[in-house]
């Protein structure tokens, strides 16, 4: 199956990790990933606060580059990215004046018959859980792990239209596909601290502790994400929060494209496994994943 | 004490934010199922609710002011749970602009900045250099040593490279056009 693919700036540089599982990952499912031509940032956040025809025309500007490639469906694995360009999708079809303004702004024309999907979304759902169960090579076996879904991937619904904004479960399907023990918690969807990382560090080590507090209470053995802006803050700050908490933390916070590699029989440094400030070697190793 | 009287300049503002942000605020209850959901609001930040209050009651510099929108990051949790689906981010977006077109001081300085130095970034190359905008951040923020120990450890696992960070983006024309156009449409606008 070919799709259209939109990496995101993250994927590109600090998150190489994620792009490098998802890639195998695709590859070994029989997807093939067509990048889009020339892509450009979504606009992110700070578009999206400080100029909305920018933050739509951005975006746009996007879904404009893939009409070329004739795809039916493109496939986003960075939340926020995928929140971006369905919701410019959206606007630009709700509202005939926003439309105008956006393809005069980019000029060019929108086209509407993309289907705009999170990687989540696709795993799960078009690829699906049979498809995945059946490349299994080394199940995931006595791996107990909670899902962190984050805000952007499920949040609004009305945007999003994906999943359960509370509880979502397609996450939590597809590690259990690769035979891995999902805990139950209240965490799924509850806010790292987002791009406030850099300008309001405290907001964010308050916010990730919260979460890495509870994870380690729930003894996971892993916090699997599917967004490298929680990846990052959930990771990176472990050390500072840790401070904060009086303890050390070591919860390994994994992407969930990387634990389908290795029950796929990919090597850990295939998938970027090496590049997380904490490291999930000893973990994985514990149980059996890797030799 | 802060109190209506009544005059039309004080639905003004409330109009203009329901219509550029497509968000119906007469409809809020009040409730505060927002501010309780939202992860920013604390102390010193007050929280949708009461910023949907000071709009509602005509107070503007307040309102522009208010650290609150600033902080949103559009986490889309208050518009889940919002019995009456006001979307909180959509109206963040509006006073930004707002404040910006008033001339009105950020009241979060330091959020404001990273902001503008990551558009900056993605205007010249047109994707973000993250590790060269968080740098700049720090640079410009007077506090060159922050995340640091974290910037060590990532390039040592070869997550970030210094000569990457050296290396010249290739510029993005259609991008930088965008922001042009923006720019023009702003300045038709005032």
């Amino acid at each position: 199956m070919k799709v259209s693919y939109y990496p995101g700036c993250s994927l590109e540089e600090t998150a190489a990790a994620f792009d490098l599982s998802v890639r195998q990952v695709c590859d070994h499912l029989g997807v093939s990933l067509e990048e889009v031509p020339g892509w450009a940032c979504c606009g992110s956040s700070p578009a999206l606060k400080m100029d909305r025809l920018l933050s739509t025309s951005l975006a746009a500007h996007n879904l404009a580059l893939a009409r070329g490639q004739q795809a039916e469906k493109m496939v986003i694995p960075c939340p926020f990215c995928f929140r971006r360009l369905l919701s410019a999708q959206q606007e630009t079809q709700a509202a005939p004046e926003t439309r105008e303004m956006v393809q005069e702004t980019i000029g060019a024309e929108l086209d509407d018959s993309l289907k705009v999907l999170s990687l989540l979304g696709f795993l799960r759902h078009t690829i699906g859980l049979e498809a995945i169960g059946a490349k299994v090579k080394t199940p995931l076996k006595g791996m107990k792990v909670l899902t962190y879904y984050g805000c952007y991937l499920v949040k609004p619904a009305s945007v999003t239209q994906y999943d359960d904004p509370e509880h979502p479960i397609s996450m939590d399907e597809v590690l259990e596909a690769l035979g891995a023990e999902v805990l139950p918690w209240d965490f799924k969807t509850e806010c790292c601290g987002a791009s406030l990382a850099v300008s309001k560090t405290d907001t964010v080590c308050e916010l990730s502790g919260r979460i890495l507090r509870e994870a380690v209470y729930r003894e996971a053995d892993a916090l699997v994400v599917a967004c490298q802006l929680c990846q990052a803050n959930l990771d990176m700050r472990q050390t500072q929060i840790g401070k904060l908490h009086g303890t050390q933390y070591q919860l390994p916070i994994v992407y969930f494209t990387q634990l389908m590699g290795l029950a796929f029989g990919m090597s850990y440094k295939a998938l970027g496994l090496g590049r997380h400030l904490t490291s999930p070697k000893a973990m994985l190793k514990s149980k059996g994943v890797l030799q | 004490m802060f109190r209506l009287k009544g005059q039309i300049e004080e639905k003004a503002f409330l109009d203009q934010v329901m219509e550029r942000s497509g968000q119906n605020l007469l409809q809020c209850l009040q409730c505060g199922k927002c501010s309780g959901s939202c992860p920013i609001t604390s102390a010193t930040v007050g929280g949708p609710r009461r910023l949907i209050a000071r709009i509602i009651s005509g107070m503007q510099t307040e309102a522009l002011k208010d650290p609150t929108w600033w902080y949103c990051v559009s986490c889309g949790t208050c518009a889940t749970r919002c019995p009456v689906e006001i979307n909180m981010y959509a109206v963040s977006t509006v006073l930004c602009e707002m404040a910006a077109e008033q001339g009105i001081e950020p009241s979060e300085a330091g959020i404001h900045l990273f902001e503008e130095l990551f558009l900056k970034s993605v205007e010249k190359n047109g994707r973000v250099k993250e590790l060269n905008t968080v740098v700049a951040f720090n640079l410009r923020s007077l506090r060159p040593f922050a995340d640091a120990a974290i910037g060590v450890k990532m390039a040592r696992k070869g997550v970030v490279s210094p000569a990457a960070m050296l290396r010249r983006g290739r510029r993005d024309l259609r991008v930088t056009r965008i922001f042009q156009k923006i720019r023009q449409q702003q300045k038709q606008k005032a």
